[in-house]
Parts: structure tokens; C-alpha cells; sequence
């Protein structure tokens, strides 16, 4: 004949007094009053267990029972775990250990069984599902999770399991609410963080478990949160429903902690690399946005995504080769500063520093540095064309073509208008990024950009001057206007320097007819 | 030290927990029912009070209610102590201007999470 449970759990509890009352230390007065204290409740307990035994009763009295026999449990339970914190490794440690989770076990088998509506207690199983009560657990695997259970006595038990471990819970009391909460993303409350996985009751009056999961999942802010299906012992059809809706795994009632554990445990994993792959593509998105929108600004959009691509392109150090430097200037900028309140004088230069770079990146030109109203620009690092001295010709010639256009532009504003000078110079220099770890820059360094800085000086309001260095690095013929030697400053040596008006060629090309209205 | 007024008619009940609470060094008072309880908390501000919702004379429900309608009560931190069986109660004693529940059998590690959080 099998045991009553209940017999069991008294008997083992009497073995227990009597192991404490031949092993607790005598000296110890104040163990030995728990321990008295322990057999009065236990007293108790039996005496509860007896009288009910021998009388019969309605469902109504039987619901008092439990209520008085969990109480009688938790009473001995109680100062069980107060013995248990004055042992110190005695020899009755063992045992007593052992009848607390029988205890904890039994307690937890009520709890479990209170909330379904046939009262065919007391005849429980009490398997041996010890691991399943230890009390400390790893909280390290711990996330939010959402119960939806329409009967609160279910939530209120999955809360106990679940806070064990570390976790939040979250109750929702029907497929409603619970969908009410996972939808409501504006309230920044801290409860309402984000949701690491879902316990889902099947059965549910109204939307059941069914219904709200197929809604998870069609909401894309849901769609990745993990849910697991709670169902009745027999009802594998719904479970499979379930799962094929995209539930990621199910448990039947009453659960087994150690299986209810397992499978949070594996959801919450899933729901974690999730997240950190979210993140991390997150992150890449900001990085590859940040860095475009940066070097965006000075460098082509083909230049930024080879960088992109290629970021050992961005170690410091240098590297030798042929570029075609750009640089201009506004003629007379320095008195106009003079005459100009500060703030309409950066209004003039944003309109003109936009345009012309707009220009220089659409020939392929890098942005190297912005000095007032001075621009230098390399055509050939750190990407390098077979043309990028055409480019930079035609790109130069673009650039004071545009510049009536910025006066009629600024003259809307009361602007005064401006000139420009360019010149192009082609030679080897050093580029790369030049600085330290933290601040760096990418720069050409070299006697060719002094050369062109020299020749800029020398070029008139609306001219193009560009070195012969430039003029043989051409692939296209160009239109010369004027050819002059010159030792500019700091040079040694002359060189010949040709003003141009046109390019034929690829990006065939000339500079406007000088509009007399510009003229100051 | 920490105060505690402990209010339970059940001896056992009460015996037990005050052990237990005293021997992690709280000082505790008790009440045997809900009048009792007001009486003791005006008298000696309590810094934490645990309550049991089923008590003769005077429920805890109305016991705090009128505790934390009381100037000189309402700010000593109540945790109802509930049967589990009633699944409402939780919902319940919050609106009584309970800080916080605990369901019978209490489950003691949690509960005194729950006393250093409201007595911090």
C-alpha cells in the first residue's frame, strides 16, 4: 500500500525530533528552546492532520484544511530553518536539511494544487524533486519575464519559482492585458522594461494563449521575444498550434521546477544573443553613420566607403605618391572681414564653402583643409585616378563658375560679392594620416602644395593658374590664355605657369564669360 | 537597532517569527490584533510594522487603513502578511496603504529583503 504523503512528511518530521532531541547540544539554551518551540508546532501539526482524518468534510471546510495544514507546515518549516541557521556543520545538519525540503517540497506540491477547483487533496506525490528546492541559485542568468495567466493563483506560484532564480516577473491576468503591456512603449516605467521572455497559459477566457502569440508575432517590437506555452497535462494539440505559430517551447501543468527552469533558462539564452546581435548591429550602424557623416564632409562618398571597407587605410603614417593639389582662395577676403559684422561674414563663407566643396567631392577631390576662405584639396589620395589631374582642372574650373552664382545668391542677402583665385599645381607628396593616436588628420606634406600656395598668391580675381607639372600630367588639352615664368617666393628655381579657360576631353569644359554685373 | 511590531493572533505563528526576527537582531514588538496594533505603533513608532490580515477584534485591512490615515502612523512601513490562498489579496492590501505583501507560509529570506528595503 502506498503511503499517504502526508503520513510521510509526519513521520519523517518525528524521526527528526528525535534525532535533535538525543543530538542537540544540552548547554545550548537557546537551541533547545527552538528546538521545544519546533515540537509544539509539531504537535500541532499532527494533531490537525488526526482530527481531520477522523472527520468528513464539505468542500467548504476542506478549503479551511489546507489553509490550516499549510500554515501548520509552514509553522514547523519555519523553525526548522531557524535550527538550521545555528547548526554549523552538527551531525544532525544532514537530516534536518533534508526534512526542510521534504517540508519545502510538500508546501510547495500544496501551492501548486490549491489552485485547481477539485479539492481531491490530500493525496500527493512527493517525488523527489529536491534540486529543485535549493534556495540559492545563480542569479547571473536572470531576465524580465512575463507571466499571462488568467488564474492569479498560477501567476502568484510562477512569481515564487521565478524570483528564486533572480528573475522579474511581470503578471498580466488575461491575453489583453498582456499584450496592453508588451505594446505600451511609451512609458518609460522601469517595471516595463524590455521583456526577456513570455509564459503563456493556453487556456485563457476571451484571447487565449493562442490569439495573443499570433499577435506577438506579428508585431515586429514582440516578434524576437521568446514565449513558452503553459497548457493542460493532455492538450498536445494546442501545444503543437502553439508552436507552430512560432512558440519556442511549452510546458504542461503542474510544472516540474527543474524542467520550468531548464526551459527559461534555454529561452532567455536565445533571447540574450538576440539582443547582444541587435546591439551590436546597432553599434555598426552608429559607427558607419558617424564615420560618413565625418569624413562625408571632406572625403567622397567612394572615398568613405573604400575607407569603410578598408580601415587599416587609416593607420597613421604616410605613404609617397603623385596627387594634383588644388587650393583658392577669395581675393580681398581679409578687408572684407574688415567691413563685415563676424556673423555675415561666416554666412557669406557657409554658402561659399558649400557649394565649392559640393564640387570638389563630385570630381573626386579630397577636402584637406579649410582655412578661412582658403580651401586645399588633393585630387589622388588616398584614392588615385589615372585623370585626377583633369579632374582637378575641371573641378577648378566648375568652382569659378559657380561663383556668380553664390553673389547673386548672397546679394539676396545683402551679401557682399566675392572673387576668386585658383591655382593647380601635380607632384609627389607624402599622405597619409599625420598626428598622434588621438589626434590625427589626414594631410599631404610636401614642396609641390608650398609651390601651390606660391602660385595661388599669383593668380588673379576669376583666374585659373595651374604649374607645368600639372600641364604635362594632363590628358586633355587645355585652352591657355596666358603662359608666364615666375620665381615665386622661397623657390628657387622659376617655373612656367599657364592661366587656362578651357578643357576639352572627358570633362570638356570652359569658364563663363566674365558677367559684368559681378564687377564691383 | 531596527523595531519591528510583529501582529499575529496565531501564538505559534507569532512565537516563531518573533524568534526568527530577533535572532537577526530586530527588536520585536507584537500585537495580538488589529486595535492592539494601532495602540502599540502611536505609542512607540515602530520602524516597520508586519501584519497579518486575519485578526480577531480588528482585521489588519482596517487596521492599516487607519494607520496610514494617522499623521503620526502613516509613515511606518506596513508588509501584509496574507493567506495565499487568496489570490486578490495582494491587489487588496496595497490598496490599504500596505507598502508591501508577503503570503503565508512566509518565506523568510524574501521577507527580510523586504523589511531592509522599507526600513533603509
Amino acid at each position: 500500500m502506498v503511503k499517504d504523503p502526508l503520513n510521510q512528511l509526519i513521520e519523517s518530521l518525528s524521526d527528526c525530533r528525535s534525532l535533535l532531541a538525543d543530538q542537540l547540544p544540552v548547554g545550548n539554551v537557546e537551541l533547545q528552546d527552538d528546538f521545544s518551540a519546533f515540537c509544539k508546532a509539531l504537535d500541532f501539526f499532527i494533531q490537525l492532520k488526526q482530527h481531520n482524518t477522523s472527520t468528513q468534510h464539505s468542500s467548504n471546510s476542506n478549503r479551511q484544511f489546507k489553509h490550516d495544514m499549510r500554515n501548520a507546515i509552514g509553522l514547523v518549516n519555519g523553525y526548522i530553518e531557524l535550527i538550521l541557521e545555528q547548526a554549523n556543520d552538527s551531525a544532525w545538519t544532514t537530516t534536518l536539511s533534508n526534512t526542510h525540503q521534504h517540508c519545502q517540497n510538500y508546501l510547495r506540491k500544496m501551492l501548486n494544487r490549491s489552485d485547481q477547483s477539485t479539492p481531491s487533496e490530500p493525496s500527493l506525490h512527493c517525488e523527489n524533486s529536491a534540486k529543485a528546492g535549493q534556495t540559492d541559485r545563480p542569479k547571473k542568468n536572470s531576465g524580465t519575464i512575463l507571466v499571462v495567466d488568467d488564474d492569479p493563483n498560477n501567476c502568484e506560484l510562477l512569481e515564487r519559482y521565478l524570483h528564486k532564480d533572480g528573475h522579474q516577473i511581470i503578471c498580466a491576468y488575461s491575453g489583453e492585458q498582456a499584450l496592453a503591456l508588451l505594446n505600451d512603449t511609451s512609458k518609460e516605467d522601469k517595471h516595463q522594461r524590455s521583456i526577456d521572455l513570455i509564459l503563456l497559459d493556453l487556456i485563457m477566457p476571451e484571447l487565449d494563449g493562442l490569439a495573443v502569440l499570433k499577435q506577438l508575432k506579428k508585431n515586429p517590437a514582440t516578434r524576437a521575444i521568446p514565449v513558452v506555452i503553459i497548457s493542460g497535462q493532455h492538450d498536445t494539440e494546442g501545444v503543437v498550434g502553439c508552436i507552430s505559430a512560432g512558440a519556442d517551447d511549452y510546458l504542461f501543468k503542474p510544472f516540474d521546477p527543474t524542467l520550468l527552469r531548464a526551459r527559461l533558462n534555454a529561452g532567455l539564452e536565445r533571447k540574450r544573443w538576440h539582443d547582444k546581435e541587435r546591439q551590436y548591429r546597432h553599434e555598426l550602424e552608429i559607427n558607419q553613420r558617424f564615420i560618413r557623416q565625418i569624413f562625408g564632409r571632406y572625403l567622397s562618398d567612394e572615398i568613405v566607403a573604400s575607407l569603410l571597407e578598408n580601415p587599416q587605410g587609416l593607420e597613421l603614417g604616410g605613404s609617397r605618391r603623385t596627387v594634383t593639389v588644388l587650393m583658392s582662395d577669395i581675393r580681398g577676403f581679409t578687408p572684407l572681414c574688415e567691413t563685415l559684422p563676424p556673423e555675415k561674414t561666416v554666412a557669406l563663407l557657409n554658402t561659399y564653402l558649400r557649394k565649392l566643396s559640393e564640387i570638389i567631392l563630385q570630381y573626386g577631390g579630397t577636402i584637406d583643409e579649410i582655412q578661412g576662405d582658403a580651401i586645399l584639396a588633393i585630387f589622388g589620395a588616398p584614392l588615385s585616378h589615372s585623370d585626377d589631374c583633369d579632374r582637378a582642372v575641371a573641378c577648378a574650373i566648375d568652382m569659378q563658375n559657380i561663383i556668380p552664382m553664390i553673389n547673386q545668391e548672397n546679394a539676396q542677402c545683402g551679401l557682399p560679392a566675392i572673387q576668386m583665385g585658383i591655382a593647380v599645381n601635380t607632384g609627389e607628396v607624402i599622405v597619409g594620416n599625420i598626428g598622434s593616436e588621438k589626434r590625427s588628420k589626414y594631410a599631404i606634406v610636401g614642396h609641390p602644395v608650398n609651390l601651390t600656395a606660391r602660385i595661388e598668391t599669383l593668380a588673379g580675381a576669376g583666374e585659373i593658374l595651374i604649374s607645368q607639372a600639372s600641364k604635362k600630367a594632363l590628358l586633355s588639352e587645355v585652352t591657355v590664355v596666358r603662359q608666364f615664368s615666375s620665381q615665386p617666393k622661397g623657390i628657387s628655381e622659376s617655373v612656367t605657369i599657364y592661366q587656362i579657360a578651357a578643357m576639352k576631353g572627358r570633362y570638356t569644359c570652359q569658364l563663363f564669360e566674365e558677367d559684368t554685373e559681378s564687377q564691383p | 537597532m531596527i523595531n519591528i511590531l510583529l501582529v499575529e493572533d496565531n501564538e505559534m505563528n507569532k512565537d516563531m517569527l518573533s524568534r526568527r526576527l530577533s535572532r537577526r537582531g530586530f527588536n520585536v514588538l507584537t500585537a495580538d490584533n488589529g486595535q492592539e496594533a494601532i495602540d502599540r505603533a502611536k505609542a512607540s513608532i515602530p520602524d516597520i510594522i508586519l501584519m497579518d490580515m486575519d485578526l480577531p477584534v480588528k482585521d489588519g485591512w482596517t487596521a492599516s487603513q487607519e494607520l496610514k490615515s494617522n499623521p503620526s502612523t502613516l509613515s511606518i512601513p506596513i508588509i501584509a502578511l496574507t493567506a495565499h490562498a487568496m489570490s486578490g489579496d495582494r491587489q487588496k492590501a496595497l490598496s490599504f496603504g500596505c507598502n508591501d505583501y508577503e503570503t503565508k507560509p512566509i518565506e523568510f529570506q524574501r521577507l527580510l529583503a523586504k523589511i531592509s528595503e522599507l526600513t533603509a
